[in-house]
């Protein structure tokens, strides 16, 4: 079970009110509840552990195929698949309070009401932040349909912030004209932080049987095939809205890390490399500090939004 | 319970066995000392930057005091294509020992194994686990052709009686699909009056489905291994679920081996 190495590199954030001992966590979704990494990563010593996204009563998720390899990235098509909120709190919070994790509940709803009811079930469960879920491109109701229109964010995020003081992170989809239109209405309506971006919405198609990759034909595009985008994303976002990003998007090592932190990131996410390589989310928060030592980083909050570029 | 390792798995051998496949063997000491017939390694592969995803593959064989894994592969795309190109000396990534493997009763005394082209390969070592706790064994192997039966001189070698075999084109064995051979298998048995009391089969989704009706009809406790498109390999994703009667399932963790009354087919 690997651990970040030693460092006397100052690697203290706060996300939106949320102090993370590190700026490192994990893209929910692709990590379940960390359980299943423990074999491989210290999930204690992670900046947070971000849980699969959760709703009330649990949702049995989209057919299979559900996955599919795309270049430098795959697509997803799980639906998410959930057992609800009561299950979470019974099995899982309890042990990652055990481990002394830190701990993001990813949640998500069909409707506004089903935030706010997941919200208010675990208000008594061990959980640092909240990230509203409206950018899921895999579910035909809540998810990416209400992250797309202002008016349907303000009213989620605000139900969301009536029931809870605790940070309230709230997760943006790229799939959308202008996204920074997006987070400054996550803002206005009482957002802690951001977070983006969610996967981008695409499709593959098998040519020999002329049939889509996907049972569901599309789904969400994640890997380094999408980093360049989410790094665009942040960036603007940075400069439109005063609350703190949680970036993520293809983030595979330290010096990814780094590179959204630059772009304006308090915080980011390793998502699909999570499968690729178990141990990916240690292993950036050990490349963050390999930059810092080489570049006279004393403190990781110097790099935020640091980029040079005017 | 001991956990997943992570290891680093040197290519010791990697060579064409038959049409489209190929059998590599990998230094893997830490997963050969306690992988356990039925369970997979979840394998990166060298070079392949850009398909970044790993790929399962179920252990045909293990010399645990060797720390030697040996899996057996057909090409079915970019990624085992690839893997035919690796020279011996490349070293590849594997997780494991991953999954649910084959649980057969332990008062299980007759069997019958059930084997659809490379799905011979996960039914090997439990093969040789069974003829090691001294029960009595029965293998019926099918393959498109002689040269793809890759797998029956290996199980002529372990068994006592030597597999039933069936080809699609007739150049071996009975001629057609191995599923008459396997009412074949059942009604003698039961005509002997010694029923099968356990089953296992693993091969193309449409045989296994055909195999576990039969098995269900003769009233044989029935196992089956399912293989699905997977991302993170360890349960976390829920890219690889099947459906079962209990609600999806994942076949990384929960699975690869299901029961046949468990598995509601699409």
């Amino acid at each position: 079970m690997r651990v970040p190495r030693e460092t006397s590199v100052s690697l203290s954030v706060n996300l939106g009110g949320l102090t993370m001992k590190n700026p490192v966590t994990v893209a929910s979704g692709t990590f379940g509840a960390g359980r299943e990494y423990s074999d491989f990563v210290s999930v204690a010593s992670l900046g947070a552990v971000t849980t699969k996204g959760v709703s009330l009563h649990g949702w049995e998720g989209n057919a299979s195929p559900r996955i599919a390899e795309t270049p430098s990235g795959m697509l997803n098509s799980i639906g998410l698949q959930n057992p609800g909120v009561e299950a979470l709190k019974a099995h899982e919070l309890p042990w990652l309070a055990e481990q002394g994790a830190l701990v993001i509940v990813n949640v998500s709803g069909h409707s506004f009401d089903e935030y706010v009811q997941v919200i208010e079930a675990l208000e008594d469960a061990p959980v640092g932040a909240y990230e509203v879920n409206i950018s899921c491109p895999n579910v035909d109701a809540g998810g990416m349909t209400m992250g797309c229109h202002r008016p349907s964010v303000e009213t989620v995020v605000k139900r969301c912030r009536e029931v809870t003081r605790r940070p309230l992170i709230v997760k943006l989809t790229p799939n959308v004209t202008d996204i920074t239109e997006i987070a400054k209405a996550a803002e206005a309506s009482g957002a802690d932080a951001i977070s983006l971006i969610n996967t981008l919405l695409g499709m593959a198609i098998d040519a020999k049987r002329r049939r889509p990759l996907l049972a569901r034909v599309v789904g969400g595009l994640s890997g380094p095939a999408v980093k360049p985008v989410a790094l665009r994303m942040v960036w603007q976002c940075h400069q439109a809205v005063s609350i703190p990003i949680l970036g993520m998007g293809g983030i595979t090592n330290g010096t990814d890390a780094v590179e959204f932190m630059l772009a304006g990131a308090t915080a980011v996410a390793v998502g699909t490399a999570n499968f690729i390589n178990p141990e990916a989310s240690v292993e950036v928060i050990d490349g963050l500090i390999d930059y810092c030592e080489a570049q006279g980083v004393n403190d990781v909050n110097e790099l935020i939004g640091a980029l040079q570029w005017k | 319970m001991p956990g997943l390792v992570n290891e680093q798995a040197a290519i010791v051998a990697n060579e064409k066995v038959g049409p489209g496949l190929h059998l590599m063997k990998l230094a893997a000491p830490q997963i050969a000392a306690r992988i356990k017939p039925g369970q997979f390694v979840h394998m990166r592969l060298p070079a392949m930057n850009d398909h970044i995803l790993r790929r399962p593959f179920s252990i045909y064989d293990c010399d645990r005091d060797a720390g030697m894994l040996e899996v057996l592969y057909q090409v079915v795309g970019f990624g085992t294509d690839h893997m035919t190109g690796l020279q011996v000396g490349e070293s590849t990534e594997i997780i494991g020992p991953v999954g649910r493997g084959w649980e057969v009763p332990k008062d299980a005394s007759r069997c019958l194994l059930v084997a659809g082209g490379v799905g011979a390969a996960p039914l090997f070592m439990l093969a040789d686990e069974l003829m090691a706790t001294g029960r009595e064994l029965d293998v019926i192997l099918g393959a498109q052709t002689v040269d793809a039966l890759v797998a029956r001189e290996r199980y002529e070698a372990l068994l006592e009686t030597p597999p039933r075999c069936s080809t699609d084109d007739g150049s071996f064995g009975f001629s057609g699909f191995c599923t008459p051979l396997v009412d074949q298998a059942l009604n003698d048995a039961e005509g002997e009056g010694r029923p099968y009391d356990y089953l296992a089969v693993c091969g193309p989704e449409p045989l296994m489905k055909i195999v576990v009706a039969q098995a269900k009809d003769h009233g044989v406790f029935c196992e089956l291994s399912m293989e699905r498109r997977m991302a993170c390999g360890i349960g976390a994703c829920l890219s690889c679920v099947v459906d079962t009667v209990a609600g999806k399932k994942r076949s990384c963790i929960d699975g690869p081996v299901f029961s046949g009354q468990e598995v509601v087919w699409s």
